[in-house]
């Protein structure tokens, strides 16, 4: 299978959902529809000597990002200090980056990108073909230790044709590849570039240095003034990684951050005053999916599976949780190609649920066990009890640290239910993939998956991704609870905050504070 | 006096060789290795694999444990795996937070718990002494959690005198910031530690109270004040310093509640972090070197009651 999935310890991004909420946003309304912070200011209003607070959430382990593996990494590290061929916008929308403009052959095998003349990296060194060919090298050469690399996978060959320009060769059609190369698998490092230096410092391309690391409390990064780009607003960012959400609410409340990301709606009230703040609401592509262990146990009978979905009703958990949260009904998210609307699929129905659950034999109860990494809101596994008991479920929640949820249901499959939130964009191939732990095995599914990448166009791919989605969710593989949604506070002043997919990548090139 | 030293000083090194070989065995129960945290869930089972081999961790356990030893003797604690930092380097930086915490707030402590206590002792009988003992029962009772983020509400968002969580990017290099951020912290640890403190020395006070070489003391013409100053807080300092050196030696690595309410970098922080991380290699040095500095800390306390006691001195 082409890549694994992802699964952010979005702790916090769960409980970005509570409120939809007129609550924080005041006049504006929703202000996610009020065009957020992303107008742009005028120039000679910001002050370019700004220092912004931001607070995140999770704190990287290592800035080692050819090697370590870890969705903090990517959010502070990609765009920001390190860049790839290509990146990705607000809307996910795949965009130029080190390499201005690229073309594929007709029949998609040949990729050929061209450089920036002008790039440098932050030791002042010319961006070069070169740098660009080593750098996918070291991801796709055999037995590369790149937790992404499998992104790469379809490459055959890499080489330069002159300083600028990079030619990639596939050895088929993939419709994921550019994709894959605005992650972290498409970073240029300097040619020779020695990973392991890489935990504690950086050279890279982007519009911010690494200033500094002050391990379990702050990142700060400065303005690279020699930016061979158009060259940030502000100074200096220092990101505050503040886990407990009271804290950052109060963080915000007292102005010792500008900026907080991952915040509660139903903390949001002192928030309202809209001459102060804006609150923005934002896409994600965190799907909290309860994983069914398809290979073994009374979950193995579709059956029991589909009752399970029948008895959760996802709506009111979107409802208790505070409301920053859509149902989806299948394994793609609005955001992601091939999403279509399938919440019709084994909809709130407690009634069926219990017919379904006595054809499998299960009539007079059924007693499973739910592992839970504890980083997310106890208030899920509580609806998730009391739901499957209107159904003769008794369902116990086990509530458990990352790494044992990572040994034993990621690693060991040793499993009935699970709840986390997998939140890498594009990851249906993890229902393509019956060695993954959800342990879902179905050849038209894989077939289909297989096809869209091979596609000859976004509409072919489009379609058959629709179509293994559907499948996946009419087998019930497994209940995807709600796609969480990520509100933002920002202060007056600040503009050019991102909106969405903010615990993926947290560009802060538009970042800008008008003069006081 | 000789002799006592080099006893405890053996005794010391015993203990930390004890401590290791169970610190290093009951962290090897935890499920998960940093091995998968470096991977994460993207990496193939044999890019995984490949990791663990890099970092030796598919080695006997003896081996493991040997070179850790190894390195701990010849005075080097050994890097962190993820983001290859020193080991003392690290406990260095987060105790230039913790250290300063946990002394504050135990100077806090003890200001107010020892004449509070003393002053519950000697004024047993009155309401204002039953007063203040029923204040320290409520103290010990008030959840330290919940004392934060009550003083956080009042003091940060409220009146905004202080600030509600962190401490200063540069550290003791602003030393108004860094001091203006522990006053919460401190208030919040004393207001607990201190209600239990108050409660040994009323105790404790009231125990030497009732002794006949305090009454000798009254019938030599002392006056009571006089007599409990001069010999009666001495005596009474015994058990209060035992429990102080427990409470210190706790507060070192246990005062992470506090530092989770108000967001401080400190040690205790760090130690679940490294844990959740797997970061096996650092934490079982971090957790060694907080044992030593608790065994240390309880010969301290012992060279403490011997210089108030003199009749321990006798007893080696």
């Amino acid at each position: 299978m082409r890549r694994r999935t992802a699964l952010r310890l979005a702790a916090t991004t769960v409980l970005v959902g509570l409120t939809v909420t007129a609550c924080g946003t005041g006049s504006s309304g929703d202000p996610a529809n009020a065009g957020g912070t992303k107008q742009a200011t005028q120039s000679a209003d910001i002050d370019k000597n700004a220092t912004v607070d931001v607070r995140l959430v999770l704190e990287p382990t290592s800035l080692d990002i050819a090697s370590t593996a870890g969705a903090a990494l990517d959010q502070i590290l990609l765009d920001n200090i390190y860049q790839g061929l290509l990146t990705r916008d607000e809307n996910n929308k795949i965009r130029p980056s080190l390499a201005t403009s690229y073309e594929a052959s007709s029949d998609g095998l040949t990729y050929t990108f061209h450089l920036a003349k002008d790039a440098t990296f932050h030791d002042g060194s010319q961006v070069t073909a070169a740098d660009a060919v080593w750098s996918l090298q070291q991801v796709t050469a055999v037995g590369s230790k790149n937790p992404d690399a499998a992104a790469l996978a379809s490459v055959k060959s890499v080489s330069a044709s002159g300083d600028h320009t990079v030619v990639v060769k596939l050895k088929h059609r993939d419709t994921n590849f550019t994709w894959g190369l605005t992650e972290r698998a498409g970073i240029v490092f300097k040619k020779g570039t020695d990973f392991s230096t890489l935990a504690g410092k950086e050279n890279g391309t982007g519009p911010f240095e690494l200033a500094g690391w002050k391990r379990g409390s702050s990142i700060t990064f400065v303005r690279d003034d020699s930016y061979w780009g158009t060259k940030a607003k502000v100074a200096k960012v220092v990101l505050h990684y503040i886990k407990d959400d009271n804290a950052a609410n109060n963080a915000q409340q007292t102005s010792q951050t500008d900026i907080e990301t991952a915040a509660q709606a139903d903390l949001l009230q002192p928030f309202s005053d809209t001459g102060k703040y804006t609150v923005l609401r934002g896409d994600t592509t965190d799907k909290f999916t309860l994983a069914f262990n398809n290979a073994s146990g009374p979950t193995k009978d579709i059956r029991v599976r589909r009752a399970i979905r029948q008895a959760i009703d996802n709506a009111g958990l979107v409802k208790t949780l505070g409301g920053a949260a859509k149902a989806v009904g299948g394994p793609v998210p609005a955001t992601d190609p091939g999403y279509e609307d399938l919440t019709a699929i084994d909809a709130y129905d407690p009634t069926s649920a219990k017919k379904l659950l006595k054809q499998a034999g299960y009539g007079s109860g059924l007693k499973l066990t739910v592992q839970i990494p504890n980083i997310y809101p106890p208030t899920i596994g509580d609806y998730l009890i009391s739901d499957l008991k209107q159904v003769g479920i008794q369902l116990t929640v086990k509530q458990v640290e990352f790494q044992t949820w990572l040994n034993t249901v990621f690693t060991k499959h040793d499993y009935q239910l699970s709840l986390v939130d997998h939140a890498e964009a594009r990851d249906l191939y993890n229902f393509a993939n019956p060695a993954y732990y959800f342990g879902y095995d179905n050849a038209n599914v894989q077939k289909w998956y297989a096809a869209a990448g091979t596609a000859t166009s976004d509409v072919q791919r489009d379609a058959y991704l629709k179509k293994a989605a559907r499948q996946v969710s009419q087998d019930a593989a497994a209940d995807w609870l709600f796609v969480n949604q990520t509100l933002t506070v920002v202060r007056s002043g600040v503009t050019g905050v991102p909106r969405n997919f903010t615990s993926s990548r947290y560009d802060l090139a538009d970042l800008a504070v008008a003069k006081k | 006096m000789t002799l006592y030293l080099l006893r405890r000083a053996a005794l010391l090194v015993v203990s930390l060789f004890a401590a290791s070989v169970l610190i290093f065995l009951v962290l090897r129960l935890l499920p998960g290795d940093v091995a998968q945290t470096i991977g994460g869930i993207k990496a193939t089972p044999a890019q995984v694999a490949a990791v663990r081999e890099d970092l030796g961790l598919d080695r006997p356990l003896v081996a493991q444990y040997g070179s850790w030893i190894g390195g701990v003797v010849t005075g080097d604690f050994g890097r962190s795996v993820l983001d290859g930092t020193s080991v003392s380097g690290q406990l260095a930086e987060k105790f230039a937070v913790t250290g300063p915490l946990t002394l504050g707030a135990v100077v806090l402590a003890l200001a107010f718990a020892v004449p509070l206590g003393v002053f519950a002792a000697v004024r047993r009988d009155s309401w204002l002494g039953g007063a203040v003992n029923t204040l320290g029962q409520f103290g010990i009772a008030l959840p330290a959690l919940w004392v934060g983020l009550l003083l956080v509400l009042v003091f940060a968002v409220q009146v905004r005198w202080l600030p509600a969580q962190g401490f200063p990017v540069d550290g003791w290099a602003e030393p108004g910031q860094a001091l203006r951020s522990l006053v919460l912290p401190w208030l919040t640890l004393a207001l607990s530690e201190g209600a239990v403190l108050l409660r040994f020395v009323r105790s404790a006070v009231l125990d030497v109270l009732h002794q006949d070489w305090l009454r000798t003391a009254r019938a030599k013409g002392r006056t009571r004040t006089g007599a409990l100053l001069s010999h009666g807080l001495r005596n009474a300092a015994v058990p209060v310093v035992s429990v102080l050196g427990l409470q210190i030696a706790a507060l070192i690595a246990g005062a992470v509640v506090v530092e989770q309410v108000f967001v401080l970098p400190g040690v205790g922080q760090m130690l679940i972090t490294d844990v959740g991380n797997r970061d096996l290699d650092k934490v079982q040095s971090e957790i060694l070197l907080l044992t030593g500095a608790v065994l240390v800390i309880g010969f301290l306390v012992d060279l403490v009651h011997r210089l108030i006691d003199p009749r321990l001195r006798s007893a080696v």
